[in-house]
């Protein structure tokens, strides 16, 4: 009743409304204008500008957890995805829960909005499972164009890592060939474009998810994008991370002084000589413009729907399925990457860098500043890492141009989207069953009460909401933040922050509250206990892990032919032996 | 000469033998490579028990050939490998099939190194 009372009172319109989910991936808190960017992104900007943007909101660390949290409403390690395949130990994946695979112990957004009626469709990046029942076809989407991979190349089917045979794209459910035009962005759109108009004829409302590619690695866009940057970053990642935070401030997005910490792994941009800046800033250039490309192929999508009558009943969701990336070589073109990079027929060239053919990240230096003003990137459990902009939008969204700092979470997006198409989850319809077996519970609130402005938040002082990945660990509890990060850039400790007024996590209040402190770390315990989150075996590195991984994938079979030819062939070569000697013993 | 005999013939082993086991570990790249698509059910059966048996009966019958000497080891992987290509042709003049030249080619130049093997490898009769 309540959520059908959500649906009538946020929509203009009588009938249920079409649902945009796009998801951008690896994106910055501060790469769009509206959150403080200097990247142009119009299309957003103008969405923003109809609906509500969120400032506290928090995603997963890393890809494909995230993605299970926003398609289900269910924590990570319920969902059976705690991380990406690619990074999980042995020990854990031996795990059923652990396997890195949607399982189906949880509905997908999509089933339940097919069962409402809605046509369902996806364009781009998947990521939760390869196998026939594990594709987005068989987990309620009907037509569907989708990456199963971590990531590809943008520009044609080709794997963007060696832990890949071939870039695994499929439509449908059957492997698919991308067209030789192929652009990520600008293909996603199309193919979204045609799925929307194959059923326009019959009314029904639609559900459209397009996870893009961009601005994940590598990262790459047309040259007419580029050129829109060329000089822009001139002046070095730490002015771009100041410049950001006093837009950010500027624009209410962060509180303002907000203070920032400079990341360890920013080098010190002065130092560099004059060729690598200009070669840095090219790398950054071609980022800008992929997060352009991207808003304008968005843009495109928009009046397309303005076109054929459907934008006045469509609400868009925009956000990121976590912070910046920070794993791009600090020297991209030197001679040990490039040979790399050459053995899978990619270059570096400044000339063409994001061009086909060519092979880029950014330098983690702008990845702080992509990040700018918070801490951490990326696969780090730091508020850069998890703290990603989240938009609604559209015209059926009452509110309008507003901004919110009321913690949400992407558990809460799935329950967003049923009590926005009007529907209910099956565990409370259901006790707990769909489809003849047992479904984990959403524990996300649907944040129709922030969208209507009936309510400034929609979780208590006092309810936690915790996350793990990797061993990292974080818990939100009214306007504090635990956070313990280990690896690389973390010191494994634990510390408190007040994130609503410190979301740059610069000064620690373990010593000035410690009850706070131990009350969190109670709950997280609770969390963990909760959630069966495993622990992590000693000296385990994510880096490391991608690669053990990633060769096992690809040369097991290899491994595995070469020890039974061993096998076959070791008793011939005892026979063959012992007949020498015994010949030469006559 | 017969080291370098016995060398060719052992990497023929070596080659049959290594196919054979891919029929039984990765299936799909070496059907591709044969130009079948990797079927289901019986025929996968079919697929992964025939042709893996034949080219580890191959690699097996070569080694010993090689590992006892006697001559009457070489014959049988002669046979298999001469009736295989003698059956290809018969394929493409009687049902169709494509003319497999280049594998054709393989399988007489083995049955050619398999005799030769034959005749001056072998200890005895």
């Amino acid at each position: 009743m309540l959520l059908a009372l959500g649906h009538s009172s946020l929509l203009s319109a009588q009938q249920s409304p079409n649902i945009v989910l796009i998801l951008a991936d690896d994106l910055g808190f501060s790469d769009l204008a509206s959150y403080g960017s200097e990247i142009q992104t119009p299309s957003i900007t103008a969405l923003a500008e109809q609906g509500i943007s969120f400032t506290n909101y928090h995603t997963g660390a890393n890809c494909a957890p995230s993605r299970a949290m926003l398609l289900t409403g269910v924590d990570s390690h319920r969902t059976g995805v705690p991380n990406i395949p690619e990074m999980i130990p042995p020990e854990q994946a031996a795990q059923s829960h652990y396997a890195g695979i949607l399982g189906h112990n949880v509905v997908t957004v999509a089933t339940l909005l097919q069962d409402a009626g809605y046509h369902t469709y996806l364009s781009g990046k998947w990521h939760l499972g390869q196998t026939p029942d594990k594709l987005p076809s068989s987990r309620g989407f009907e037509r569907t164009v989708a990456l199963a991979d971590s990531g590809a190349d943008n520009w044609e089917q080709k794997p963007y890592l060696p832990i890949y045979k071939k870039a695994n794209w499929y439509a449908d459910g059957e492997e698919y060939q991308l067209p030789d035009d192929f652009y990520s962005s600008r293909f996603l759109i199309d193919k979204t474009i045609e799925f929307i108009d194959s059923n326009r004829a019959d009314g029904q409302p639609f559900f459209a998810y397009v996870p893009f590619q961009a601005v994940h690695i590598p990262v790459q866009a047309p040259q007419e994008f580029i050129d829109r940057y060329e000089g822009v970053y001139s002046d070095g990642w730490t002015a771009l991370r100041e410049q950001r935070r006093a837009r950010a401030i500027e624009l209410g997005v962060v509180p303002a002084d907000t203070p920032m910490v400079q990341m360890a792994s920013t080098a010190d941009w002065e130092a560099l000589g004059p060729e690598r800046q200009a070669y840095e800033a090219k790398r950054m250039a071609v980022y800008g413009a992929m997060v352009e490309a991207m808003d304008h192929h968005i843009g495109r999508l928009v009046e397309h729907l303005k076109a054929i009558g459907q934008y006045d009943n469509t609400v868009f969701i925009f956000s990121s399925d976590n912070g910046a990336e920070a794993m791009g070589e600090p020297q991209q073109n030197s001679w040990s990457n490039r040979r790399a990079l050459a053995s899978q027929g990619y270059n570096t060239d400044y000339e063409t860098l994001g061009l086909k053919g060519s092979f880029n990240a950014i330098n983690p230096g702008f990845s702080s500043a992509a990040a700018s003003p918070l801490a951490y990137y990326k696969f780090y459990v730091g508020e850069g890492g998890l703290r990603v902009p989240m938009i609604i939008a559209g015209e059926p969204v009452a509110i309008k141009n507003q901004l919110s700092n009321a913690s949400t979470f992407v558990t809460d997006i799935t329950p967003t989207i049923l009590a926005l198409a009007g529907t209910q989850h099956p565990h409370a319809r259901n006790k707990g069953w769909y489809g003849g077996r047992k479904i984990e519970p959403m524990i996300g609130r649907s944040l129709l009460p922030l969208v209507e402005g009936s309510a400034g938040s929609v979780y208590g002082p006092e309810e936690a909401v915790g996350f793990e990945l990797a061993g990292h660990g974080a818990l939100f509890m009214g306007d504090y933040k635990i956070v313990f990060n280990r690896g690389t850039q973390g010191d494994s400790q634990w510390h408190l922050f007040n994130i609503q007024i410190d979301p740059g996590e610069t000064h620690d209040l373990s010593a000035e509250n410690p009850a706070q402190l131990q009350r969190m770390l109670g709950r997280y315990q609770q969390y963990v206990a909760d959630n069966n989150v495993l622990p992590i075996p000693d000296g385990y590195k994510h880096e490391i892990q991608i690669i053990f991984n990633g060769l096992h994938h690809v040369y097991r079979d290899s491994i595995l032919i070469f020890i039974l030819l061993l096998l076959l062939i070791l008793p011939f070569w005892v026979v063959y032996q012992s007949k020498r000697k015994s010949k030469r013993a006559k | 000469m017969n080291k370098i005999l016995k060398l060719v013939v052992a990497l023929l082993a070596l080659v049959f033998a290594s196919i054979g086991l891919r029929w039984l570990v990765a299936p799909e790249g070496v059907a591709a490579e044969f130009g079948m698509t990797l079927m289901e059910g019986l025929g996968l059966s079919s697929q992964i028990g025939d042709l893996g048996a034949f080219f580890l009966s191959l690699a097996i019958f070569i080694l010993l050939a090689l590992t006892t000497g006697r001559r009457t080891w070489y014959y049988p992987p002669i046979i298999l490998l001469g009736l295989t290509a003698i059956m290809r042709t018969m394929a493409w003049m009687f049902h169709g099939a494509s003319l497999a030249v280049d594998m054709i080619a393989v399988e007489i130049i083995a049955c050619i190194i398999l005799y030769l093997g034959s005749i001056r490898l072998a200890d005895e009769d």
